[in-house]
């Protein structure tokens, strides 16, 4: 009795009697979600264009990371460390295409699936060769105060670095959106993921494509890896948070870039609703490593394609 | 009527081989500039790999391809289409998930001059090209009368309007020469008549040489100024289609053996 | 910001009006296109310059004053243009249906004796070219669209673009000066319901006049949005949006193609639209999809505000006393619902909206107006350059078609037909006296052909054709349609065929819904395996009785219908069928045929008995033929006595 009390009544009541700490959680929530929302993105760009679950997308946001910071550990401007650093993934994205893609063309998704597996695996190794695998704090001038807002049934208390990373993801998700939509080479990006034959014979070239696609990737990977730095300073853990990308993208779908951002919304929301209001009274916390992992496993049950996802998806 | 323009097209001796199967054995002919060329023959007679050598998919083993007068072997679908070569596919190979309008906006991919970043920011004059390509766009539109049909997502149109879509996407690059896989398989008779009607119309009023792959015969007599009828990979015969119809070895390979 | 309209004494002309438009109204839009994509503006100063020039190379093509000019296409500017650049010269144009087929085209152009046609494209020149021969008096086309022209050598082809330059401007001014108002300024081809189309002359002073009472009675500003979108050969479009567009100087704009009106509507968001009843039922049916296809919880909020809607709506719009919950309710509803809706529709700007031609659905009409759509009824005519009849922003019912509009006086006459005679009366059916004569008194009344009634009210109904309607024998009024039209109402009820002219009292054959029956009886657990063995049970007797009671019943407190009542009825067993020449094809009861095969079944209604074995031949569906027996059972309707009193008769 007591305990369906606390699983059904008392959460809700708390979220009434204490709106601003109700508030203060969802800020948090969404915040680190728009964040998951970017590491999913680069999922679905190269999955989306290529056909290819990148394995190494996490790597990516950890090896640009940590890049970016090495960079500026050797006093490199922030902004010119920023587009080193471009330029660097850039590269990469084409060593990526002629060293792995080209040579695995029309293989099977599995081998290509295999290949990024091994793409990972050096990029994290050259990554710690490079750097060293000290954490390293980001400074790229990041305001980070508490602030304390004034609502009109309480105060609540905010981040400053965590508004100003959500403010920054969700401009670049924008970004990314119209530049899918209304741009001659968004435009191109979407029909070489519809169909492979027909965008030869208009003319659009795949190899160049899968490059910029690969860069773009890159380039959110770098944003994404920045935020999560700023936050957590630039580990190896980061691999692994880049992880919960996965959850992500089961709930959106694989395919939808509108569903990696609610997704990574709603997981992000959803952990940390969980953890304060039932995690932290019954289960003694800790439920924000797995409580995605089970919304995931939920969805897999009854809406495998995700929530915005095309039908049928071939999964890894 | 007859045009007898210069050559735009001229195909010599093309071998094409899949492993030990033979495609395509010695096959010539030309596509001269303005006509509606049709190549006919069995299923299997290999007619789809001669367009597809045509617009690069495939690279025959032997023999050449002069497009323009410059000869070639080795070329890219999409080198192909930088030159002028567009084409539709038997089984259409739409965007499914775009609007009708995007679709024909990416056959006027390669007349983009704008360099990728004042594309990918649209501003300057990658904002300006987007602009005068739009007015090209729906001209096109406007030619094959699909405006109705203009932001409907292609997948869920008719299949008779797909093929349209598809004419048009292709049409969009102002091609020299126009590649037509089989553009009235599937469909109806009033469907067929609309797709004649565009298929003439592309040629008499934009000038543009046009060969196509067709089985209605009725369609192909009607349409096409010459005619070549391949068999078993191999060129029967050549010649308007009256000259054609009149051949022995034509009547024998479409009325006498069957293939299957 | 209502100007006041110009002075249609002063003003007697479409061309003097187009002179007075492009001097006083100089930057108002006259006419849109989208075209490429883009909606494409001419000023009423760009209208006047393109019919100048058109007007000038139409002259010095030989156009002369008098001259019929048929106008054969889509509603696209450049008609329109030529429309008035031919009344500007004081020919009178000839609209022409742009889908009749060529031997239908060649009756109008031959009896209008075409000087001069304006085609739209090579669809229409072609249809032209094959009955050219025919047509003694054509000398000129003119074409709009050169697409796929350039093979066609004959003298007489010229493209529109090569006319506009033929010829001199000057002098476009004293042609204009030349037209009065009682010039002829258009003939409009009526098909008719039978016969050879008929072509109405109506002149300058009919059209201004009529198009005058309209925009007065509407309050029509200059910034109305119109989308002229019906054949330019029916009255309507050329009085709502050429003639009122003239008139008031707002805009009309002409769709992108006829397969787009849909996308250009909603682009649009008319303020002012005229449709016939079929476009409505479209418009419903497609929301009904949408909304089968629709999430369950979308559903749900459809369905329950649509129920608000119902409610209230209609009151609402008509300023009538509503409660303070369905109020709020309603206002929920159109931010979640109706407002969303009526965009998608193109219907959210809309001030005026009317449906004529034919009768509404009443559920439908009430769909539109609940949604707060202020959609009319009206009942008009060629002859009458439309307007007979307009229900008021206060005065709209379903069942009406409204009081005669300013200036129009009606009559019914003893057998029940509509006379009516307004400014608006046309002048002649064109080389055809004798229909003229028939149809047009000598004191200016125009017969309809359409029987009604005049209600309390004063409110029109248009209950059947004229020469449909009889007469029972004590003289009481029976217009079979309008009560097969209520009986049908009833979803139970198929088809109805009623009798009772020269009868002592009414009855009726049923047909039920196969369907709706059906459903209603597996839901009781009623047995049936065919359509006989479902009609024959006593319970769906039961059920027509109970229809049919209710319909008397209403029909009694009507002083004009209490004396056709149902008395009797069967319930046929088999369904009226086209095959067996029961139904037209196009499924309207031919009355008729009908009367013969079953004058036995007739015979009982009226002899007393209380059953009839019938014995009726009928096609199967693979061909062949056989026939269907069935033993019905003859029931009685409880009619209600013109004193109020309740009788089984």
């Amino acid at each position: 009795m007591e305990t369906l009390y606390l699983i059904f009544i008392d959460p809700f009541v708390q979220m009434v009697v204490e709106p601003a700490f109700l508030v203060e959680v969802l800020i948090g929530g969404l915040t680190s979600g728009v964040m998951y929302s970017l590491v999913a993105l680069g999922f679905v760009l190269i999955f989306k264009a290529s056909g290819i679950f990148n394995f190494a997308q996490g790597i990516f946001v950890l090896f640009a990371a940590l890049n970016f910071v090495g960079l500026m550990d050797l006093g490199v401007h922030p902004i010119l460390a920023f587009i080193i650093t471009i330029g660097i993934m850039t590269a990469l994205a084409f060593a990526v295409d002629r060293l792995v893609l080209r040579p695995l063309v029309n293989q099977d998704p599995i081998i290509l699936f295999m290949a990024t597996i091994g793409i990972a695996f050096f990029l994290e190794g050259f990554g710690e060769t490079l750097w060293g695998g000290d954490v390293r704090p980001v400074r790229v001038g990041i305001p980070d105060a508490a602030l304390f807002w004034q609502l009109g049934f309480g105060e609540i208390l905010v981040q400053s670095a965590d508004l100003f990373a959500g403010v920054i993801a969700a401009f670049l998700v924008t970004v990314l959106a119209l530049f899918f939509h209304f741009t001659p080479v968004g435009r191109a990006l979407r029909a070489v993921a519809d169909d492979h034959q027909a965008a030869l014979s208009v003319g659009i070239p795949l190899n160049n494509i899968w490059v910029i696609v690969w860069a773009v990737a890159g380039f959110v990977a770098l944003a994404a890896g920045i935020m999560w730095g700023a936050k957590l300073g630039v580990q190896f853990a980061l691999s692994t948070i880049a992880l919960k990308a996965l959850p992500v993208l089961i709930l959106g779908g694989f395919t939808s870039i509108p569903g990696a951002i609610i997704g990574g919304l709603i997981v992000g929301a959803g952990e940390k609703l969980f953890e304060n209001y039932w995690g932290v009274p019954l289960l003694e916390g800790a439920t924000e490593d797995w409580f995605a992992y089970i919304v995931a496993m939920i969805f897999l049950f009854f809406r495998p394609q995700g929530l915005f996802g095309e039908k049928i998806i071939e999964r890894v | 009527m007859s045009r007898s323009g210069d050559i735009l097209l001229s195909v010599k001796d093309i071998s094409l081989r899949f492993g030990g199967v033979r495609a395509l054995t010695d096959v010539s002919f030309d596509i001269h500039e303005g006509e509606i060329f049709a190549i006919i023959g069995p299923n299997g007679a290999g007619k789809s790999s001669m367009l597809n050598c045509i617009n690069g998919f495939y690279h025959p083993q032997e023999g050449t391809i002069t497009f323009k007068g410059e000869q070639r072997r080795q070329m890219r679908p999409h080198e192909a289409a930088a030159q002028g070569i567009s084409r539709t596919f038997q089984n259409i190979a739409l965007f499914k998930g775009m609007t009708t309008l995007e679709n024909v906006m990416t056959g006027r991919m390669l007349k983009m001059q704008a360099s990728f970043v004042e594309q990918a920011l649209y501003i300057g004059r990658g904002r300006r090209e987007e602009i005068a390509h739009r007015e090209k766009v729906e001209e096109v539109i406007d030619f094959l009368e699909i405006q109705s049909i203009r932001k409907t997502p292609v997948g869920r149109l008719p299949y008779g309007l797909q093929k349209r879509v598809e004419l048009a996407r292709a049409l969009a690059a102002e091609p020299e020469l126009l590649l037509l896989d089989e553009p009235m398989a599937g469909m109806n008779v009033e469907e067929k008549e609309d797709m004649c009607r565009f298929v003439l119309s592309t040629n008499h009023e934009l000038g543009t040489t046009i060969a196509l792959i067709e089985h209605d015969m009725g369609v192909v007599m009607d349409l096409s100024d010459r005619v070549v009828v391949l068999d078993y990979g191999r060129k029967l015969a050549e010649g308007t289609p009256d000259e054609v119809r009149g051949n022995q070895d034509v009547i024998d390979a479409y009325l006498g053996v069957s293939h299957d | 910001m209502a100007g006041a309209l110009p002075d249609v004494a002063q003003y007697d002309t479409f061309p003097k009006l187009l002179r007075y438009n492009a001097e006083h109204r100089v930057s108002l839009a006259a006419v849109r296109e989208k075209d490429l994509g883009i909606w494409q503006t001419w000023t009423w100063a760009d209208f006047r310059e393109a019919v100048r020039k058109l007007a000038a190379g139409m002259k010095a093509l030989g156009l002369k004053r008098g001259e019929k000019i048929a106008i054969v296409g889509d509603n696209r500017p450049r008609l329109y243009f030529a429309m008035s650049a031919a009344q500007s010269l004081g020919a009178i144009p000839v609209p022409v249906y742009q889908d009749a087929v060529a031997d239908e085209m060649r009756f109008v152009l031959d009896h209008a004796e075409v000087a001069f046609i304006v085609a739209e494209d090579q669809e229409q020149v072609d249809k032209v070219l094959s009955q050219k021969e025919h047509l003694a008096a054509l000398r000129t086309i003119i074409y709009d669209d050169p697409r796929g022209m350039r093979d066609y050598g004959e003298p007489f082809l010229h493209a529109y673009d090569d006319v506009v330059g033929m010829g001199d401007e000057r002098g476009w001014d004293e042609e204009v000066d030349l037209g009065k108002g009682s010039d002829t300024a258009i003939i409009l081809y009526t098909s008719g319901t039978t016969g050879t189309p008929k072509g109405v002359v109506l002149s300058y002073d009919n059209l201004l006049l009529c198009a005058k009472i309209g925009a007065d009675f509407e309050h029509l500003r200059e910034d109305e949005v119109v989308l002229a979108y019906l054949p330019m050969a029916w009255v309507g479009d050329n009085v709502l949006s050429y003639c009122q567009a003239h008139l008031v100087g707002f805009s009309f704009a002409c769709p992108e193609s006829p397969e787009t009106v849909p996308h250009d509507l909603r682009e649009l968001g008319p303020t002012y639209f005229f449709a016939p009843p079929r476009v409505f039922e479209n418009l419903l049916t497609q929301v009904t999809i949408r909304m089968e296809d629709a999430a369950p919880l979308k559903r749900r909020l459809f369905r329950f505000f649509m129920n608000v809607a119902d409610r209230a709506g209609a009151d609402i719009l008509e300023g009538r006393k509503v409660g303070i919950a369905d109020r709020l309710l309603y206002r929920l509803g159109e931010v979640l619902v109706y407002g969303p809706l009526k965009n998608v529709l193109g219907l959210s700007r809309l001030r005026v909206g009317y449906t004529a031609g034919e009768a509404i659905g009443p559920e439908i009409f009430r769909f539109f107006r609940s949604l707060g759509i202020n959609l009319k009824q009206l009942y008009g005519q060629t002859e009458a350059s439309v307007f007979v009849t307009i229900q008021a922003n206060d005065g709209v019912r379903a069942d009406s078609v409204g009081p005669p509009a300013p200036g129009v006086e009606l009559q019914i006459t003893d057998e029940g037909e509509v006379l009516y005679r307004s400014p608006g009366v046309f002048q002649e059916y064109y080389k055809n006296s004798e229909a003229t004569a028939e149809t047009k008194t000598a004191d200016g009344w125009v017969h309809t052909g359409d029987a009604g009634v005049i209600d309390g009210d004063g409110h029109l109904r248009i209950i059947d054709r004229a020469k449909d309607v009889g007469k029972l024998r004590d003289g009481t009024l029976f217009a079979p349609k309008y009560l097969e039209n209520k009986l049908k109402f009833y979803p139970n009820i198929r088809e109805a065929v009623t009798f009772g002219h020269e009868r002592d009292f009414v009855t009726a054959m049923i047909n039920i819904d196969m369907e709706a029956v059906g459903n209603w009886a597996e839901k009781r657990n009623i047995p049936y395996s065919s359509y006989q063995e479902l009609a024959a049970r006593p319970e769906v007797l039961d059920i027509v009785e109970g229809h049919i009671s209710e319909l008397n019943e209403s029909l009694s407190a009507d002083p004009q219908f209490a004396g056709s009542q149902i008395h009797r009825f069967i319930v046929l067993h088999k369904m009226l069928d086209a095959d067996d020449g029961e139904l037209t094809r196009t499924q309207k009861v031919r009355r008729r045929f009908i009367a013969e095969r079953y004058a036995p079944a007739i015979e009982a209604l009226y002899g007393g008995e209380g059953n009839i074995v019938l014995e009726t031949p009928v096609t199967f569906e693979d061909g062949r033929s056989g026939t269907i027996t069935g033993d019905l059972v003859i029931r009685d309707a409880h009619v209600v006595e013109p004193g109020g009193e309740r009788a089984a008769a």
